[in-house]
This record gives C-alpha cells, sequence and structure tokens, in this order.
C-alpha cells in the first residue's frame, strides 16, 4: 500500500484529495510540495523498477521506470512545481485541485507499464482538465469546455477499444512499441493518442480550448496533455511512417494559423500544435537519433512553452485583454514580462544557447541523418515561421507598434515573476548546458549542437526572418476576427445535428410517449366499468369497488374463516 | 527601432556569411550546401511566402467577424 503511494500520478491525486481539508491560506503553498515529493521519487527510483497490483483478472503494471519515462516524469513534475508557484495567489480551491489530479494523471500515464492503467489515467486527465477551462466562467469558456471534454471523451474511446481489440488480439496488455501495422486495433489506438497529440486534423480542440482556459489554467495544460501523449507514440509507435509526414504538415499548419490569428494566446495554443509536430515528424523517422530529438524537444518545450503562456497569462492578467488589436506598447509598462517572455520566444525560435536550439536542431538534423530532406526542410519552413509568429509578430504588437496606447495596466504578483524567472533560467541553463539534458535521453548520444554548420544554420534563416518581418511587419497588424479552423465543419454541422439526433428523437418519443398516455387513459376509462358498453341497456353507474353493506359483511366472514383456519392449521 | 533592426540583421549576416565561405565552404551533405548563402535565401523566401499565404488565406477563406459562432 505504501508502495502504491509513492506512484508519482498517486501522489499528486492523493494531494488533491487532502488539499480541501486544509486552512485555504496554506493550499497553495502545500500544493508545490507534491510535484516535489514526486519529483523526488522520479529520480531516486531505479531505473527497470516495477510495481504491480492485482485488478480483477488482470495483474496491472501501474507503476515501470525506464530512461524514457524518467526523463518524461521529470518534466512534468518541474512544470507541475513551477505552474503551482504561478498559480500560488489563485484561491480558487477547484482550479488547484482539478490541476493536481491533471498533473497526476500526466504522471501515471508516464509511468503506466499496462494499457488499462494508462487508459484509465489518460480519461482522468481529460475530466480534470477541462475544469481549469470551465473555471473562467465565461460564456465562450463554457462551449470550448464542452467542445473540449466531447472531443477526448471521443479520443478516449476510440483509445480503448484499440486497446480491447488490442488485448483480445495479442493477449498481452503491456505498453511497448508495436512494429508498422495497420490493424485496425492499431490504428484505433493511433487515432486516439493522435488526438490528444492534436494531430491534424484532429487538432481543433486545442485551438479551440487554451485560449480560453483561465490564465494559470492554461499553463497547466500547455505542458500535459499534448506531451503524454507524445510519450505514448515515442514508447509505442517510434517509426510509423506516416506520423513524419502528419507531424511536417501539422508543423507547417501550427505556424501558419499562427500567423492568421490575432489573440495572443491563440498563437501560442496553435504554436503548440506546430510544435508538436516537429515531435511527431521525429517519431515518425524513428531513428536512435530522431527518438531522442523528439523527447528532448517535448522536455525543452514544455520549459519555454510554459514560460510563454505565463508571459501572455501575464498581460492578460495585467491589462484585462489578450487582443493584439487593443494592446501595444506596453514595454514601459512591462519590461520585465517582456524580457521573461522573449526568453521563451527566443528558444521556442531555436536561438544557439536557449534550450530551443539543443532539441530543435537534433530532431532536424535527425531527418538530415536519415535521409529525409523533404521533411527537413519542411521542419526548416515551420522553424521560420515560429521566429516570425512567436518570435516577433507576437512581442512586437504587444509590446511595441503602438507606443500612444493608454491601456491601463495592473500590478501582477510577486509570485508570477518568480515562477517566468525559473523557466527562464531553465531555458537558459539546458541551452548553455545540454549535456545535463541529452544524459537523461532515452538512447545514448552523441550529439553536438554548438557546431559551426548549427550557427551558420540557424543564425541565417533567423536574420531573414528578422528581415523579412520588419518589411512586410503591417500586414501582420491586430484585427478583430476569428480565424476558421476544420472544427467548422462540426460547429456547422452541430444544430442540424442536434436537430436530427436530439430534437427529432425527442419528439418521437414525446410521441410516442403522448400516444401511449392517452390509449392508456381511453382504456383505464373504458374497463372501469365494462357493463357500460357490453350491456347497453343499463345506464347504471356501478363504482368497481363499491358493494352493498350485506356483499361487505359476507365477504369480511369468508375473510376471517380462511385466516382462522389458516393460523390454526399452521399451529 | 529601424536602425538596431536592421544592425541586428546586418551583423548576423555579415559573421554567419564569413563563417559559411570560410568553415564551411567544402562542407556537403545536402544539396543544398552548394548554393552559398542558401539558408538566408531560404528563410528569406519563407519568411515572405507564409505572411502572404496566411494573409492570402485569411482574407478568402478563414477570417471572420468575432461573433460568428454566436
Amino acid at each position: 500500500m505504501i508502495e502504491f503511494l509513492t506512484i508519482p500520478g498517486v501522489i499528486l491525486i492523493v494531494g488533491a484529495f487532502l488539499l480541501p481539508f486544509l486552512p485555504e491560506k496554506m493550499r497553495s503553498s502545500v500544493f508545490l510540495l507534491f510535484p516535489l515529493a514526486s519529483l523526488y521519487v522520479v529520480f531516486t527510483t531505479a531505473d527497470g523498477y516495477s510495481f504491480s497490483m492485482d485488478f480483477l483478472s488482470y495483474q496491472l503494471q501501474v507503476m515501470e521506470v525506464d530512461r524514457l519515462s524518467r526523463v518524461f516524469g521529470i518534466i512534468f513534475s518541474i512544470t507541475a512545481f513551477v505552474a503551482g508557484v504561478y498559480a500560488h495567489h489563485i484561491k480558487d480551491l477547484g482550479q488547484q485541485i482539478s490541476a493536481l489530479v491533471y498533473a497526476g494523471g500526466a504522471l501515471g500515464v508516464t509511468f503506466a507499464g499496462d494499457l488499462l492503467t494508462l487508459i484509465i489515467f489518460w480519461e482522468l486527465m481529460a475530466v480534470s482538465s477541462v475544469w481549469l477551462i470551465w473555471a473562467r466562467r465565461t460564456k465562450e469558456s463554457d462551449g470550448a469546455g464542452m467542445r473540449y471534454l466531447i472531443y477526448h471523451a471521443l479520443g478516449g474511446g476510440i483509445l480503448l477499444s484499440g486497446i480491447i481489440w488490442h488485448y483480445a488480439d495479442t493477449g498481452s496488455l503491456a505498453v511497448e512499441s508495436i512494429s508498422q501495422n495497420y490493424t485496425i486495433s492499431n490504428v484505433l489506438m493511433l487515432i486516439g493518442v493522435c488526438i490528444n497529440a492534436a494531430v491534424i486534423p484532429l487538432h481543433t480542440w486545442l485551438a479551440d480550448a487554451y485560449p480560453k482556459a483561465t490564465i494559470t489554467g492554461a499553463v497547466f495544460m500547455s505542458a500535459f496533455t499534448t506531451k503524454s501523449a507524445v510519450y505514448v507514440l515515442i514508447r509505442v509507435f517510434p517509426g510509423w511512417e506516416l506520423l513524419t509526414w502528419f507531424g511536417a504538415a501539422m508543423a507547417i499548419y501550427g505556424v501558419v494559423y499562427a500567423v492568421i490569428c490575432k489573440d495572443i494566446r491563440e498563437i501560442l495554443a496553435y504554436h503548440i500544435i506546430s510544435q508538436v509536430g516537429f515531435m511527431v515528424c521525429g517519431i515518425g523517422i524513428g531513428t536512435e537519433m530522431a527518438l531522442n530529438g523528439a523527447t528532448a524537444h517535448a522536455y525543452s518545450h514544455i520549459l519555454y512553452k510554459s514560460l510563454l503562456f505565463m508571459g501572455t497569462g501575464a498581460v492578460l492578467y495585467a491589462t484585462g485583454t489578450s487582443k493584439l488589436v487593443n494592446l501595444g506598447g506596453l514595454f514601459k509598462k512591462m519590461p520585465y514580462t517582456f524580457g521573461l517572455y522573449m526568453v521563451g520566444a527566443l528558444s521556442i525560435s531555436g536561438i544557439p544557447l536557449f534550450n530551443g536550439f539543443i532539441s530543435k536542431s537534433m530532431t532536424i538534423s535527425a531527418a538530415g541523418y536519415a535521409h529525409n530532406e523533404t521533411a527537413q526542410l519542411m521542419l526548416l519552413l515551420a522553424s521560420v515561421g515560429t521566429f516570425l509568429s512567436v518570435g516577433l509578430k507576437l512581442p512586437w504588437f504587444t509590446w511595441f507598434d503602438r507606443e500612444e496606447n493608454d491601456i491601463e495596466v495592473k500590478k501582477l504578483p510577486v509570485n508570477m515573476y518568480i515562477a517566468m524567472s525559473i523557466a527562464a533560467f531553465a531555458c537558459i541553463f539546458y541551452g548553455l548546458f545540454p549535456n545535463t539534458l541529452y544524459a537523461y535521453l532515452p538512447f545514448e548520444s552523441d550529439y553536438h549542437p554548438f557546431t559551426i554548420y548549427h550557427f551558420v544554420e540557424t543564425l541565417q534563416i533567423s536574420a531573414m526572418t528578422l528581415a523579412g518581418f520588419w518589411l512586410l511587419k503591417k500586414k501582420l497588424a491586430g484585427e478583430l476576427i476569428i480565424a476558421l479552423d476544420v472544427d467548422w465543419f462540426f460547429r456547422k454541422a452541430a444544430p442540424t445535428t442536434r436537430l436530427v439526433l436530439v430534437t427529432w428523437v425527442d419528439n418521437f418519443y414525446d410521441r410516442v410517449e403522448d400516444g401511449i398516455l392517452s390509449i392508456t387513459g381511453f382504456l383505464t376509462e373504458k374497463f372501469k366499468n365494462p357493463m357500460l358498453w357490453l350491456n347497453p341497456f343499463t345506464d347504471r353507474r356501478n363504482k368497481s369497488d363499491g358493494y352493498s353493506p350485506a356483499m361487505d359483511v359476507a365477504m369480511s366472514f369468508i375473510m376471517l374463516t380462511f385466516i382462522v383456519i389458516s393460523i390454526l392449521y399452521f399451529l | 527601432m529601424n536602425k538596431i533592426v536592421w544592425s541586428i540583421v546586418g551583423i548576423t549576416l555579415l559573421i554567419t556569411l564569413g563563417l559559411e565561405f570560410t568553415f564551411l565552404s567544402d562542407y556537403d551533405s545536402h544539396w543544398w550546401n552548394s548554393i552559398p548563402a542558401f539558408y538566408a535565401l531560404y528563410g528569406f523566401l519563407c519568411c515572405v511566402a507564409i505572411i502572404y499565404f496566411g494573409k492570402f488565406l485569411a482574407k478568402n477563406i478563414v477570417n471572420r467577424d468575432i461573433h460568428y459562432y454566436d
């Protein structure tokens, strides 16, 4: 039992149960202890450790540790801690609990040794994270949360059916790599995982929901759902060629939308899709270097993306808006936030000496070494878009551009600065000392990011992207628009679908119910006294339970006799 | 701002092109390595292409009024 409680995912979920019993003032601080405890467990548990439990007739491997799960476990625990610091000023118990369960779910998935444990934590992530959207308590977040939940319920269902089918076929529930073979069970599992990884065209829940989540909730969300799916892809589907092209395509798709969008958190949300594309592409390539690249990129990405979400969240907190059209000229009012945001922005753009460089260049080089030059050029195109949208467009139109903007700025809580500083420090630290990360990667790595070739490649691309942006920046200015995505099809189809599948069905049942009730009423009425219509020559209205007093007495006497005889008989 | 931006672009290009022509002159692992300043050209063309493509897409297909779904 004690061993069960030391599973990282369980630690956080137990924390969520304890939190309500603590005084309100202590909750935010105690919150931070659980990710730290989980980080401690992750660091101190040896490779190859496994813990199993009996459940029904199955033996579940509830926790299994190896190099791959450890590196994800480390970064998930760190992010839960950093995001907890960022949310330290929040007094909303609901958000704190759902954030802990959500992070616990992601950690549970990471260390799950069998598919049944995995799907339980997987579903737990979906149902807990949706509260971080609903906690915003606006009309938009209500709708987006519901769409998010439906999407994930569908994804979880598809994954579960794949798992059941897989078990029926192979008799094994182990979480292990499956060789590329498009059987129904494999495809179902792949689709289920791809929904969580936001692989296009199954990505719209992300771009829809994340910008509408709470300021602090979005920081948690940016880290866990997609990256735990990336983990499962690395674990189960390495080298599935289709993923290479879907990954490269989503890397570009994400940045094109990030260029189009006019809401700072929506830009970042679309940009997660692009970044996950790099990882998915690496997983599709499937060489040791590419899988290392995907893992390293997931690690780096979680750090700088949470930093970026914290930076934009700080802008939203201070100004009350996240629309580019209302922002601009904030540099003098929020210089520190700008500085910290730019650390994240330069990291994500893969500028040397920041942590994006050490992982992105690894993934792109892996494509090159695998002689997949088309994929390599597609990823380079996506990195141009990354720098353009997140590194230039977003900060320019938020902190500069309209100097005359007299928008009022609220003071930020200190804990927000602390959280952003921790993340920014980590981004720079890993950028300067890449081996501290490479040492934890699943495969031995002799990759060296700091070569002249990589410097020349990255800096030339970035410098000319800056030139291109500077010449054409007017074309990217903020407007009040929304950009349609493929969710248009089902959002537009929703009224008709509701009419056909809900309203019409409802109406049908209503009619049937009415019909049955009226038939019942008719029959009851008629059979209350059938003599009325069986014998048309009488007009006596008999009451069905009304007898003459003599009849009553006779019947009571018979009844009494019956009771007395039966009592005598049994005695 | 204008001056800062152009000097960042200029200095970076100067250094990286210098490195490319001295240290990487015989580097050859992809077909594009024989094209001088390929990455600078690629970066600029991609940037312009994404902006115009995004703009085209926005104008003709995806942009809608903010209350479109309400």
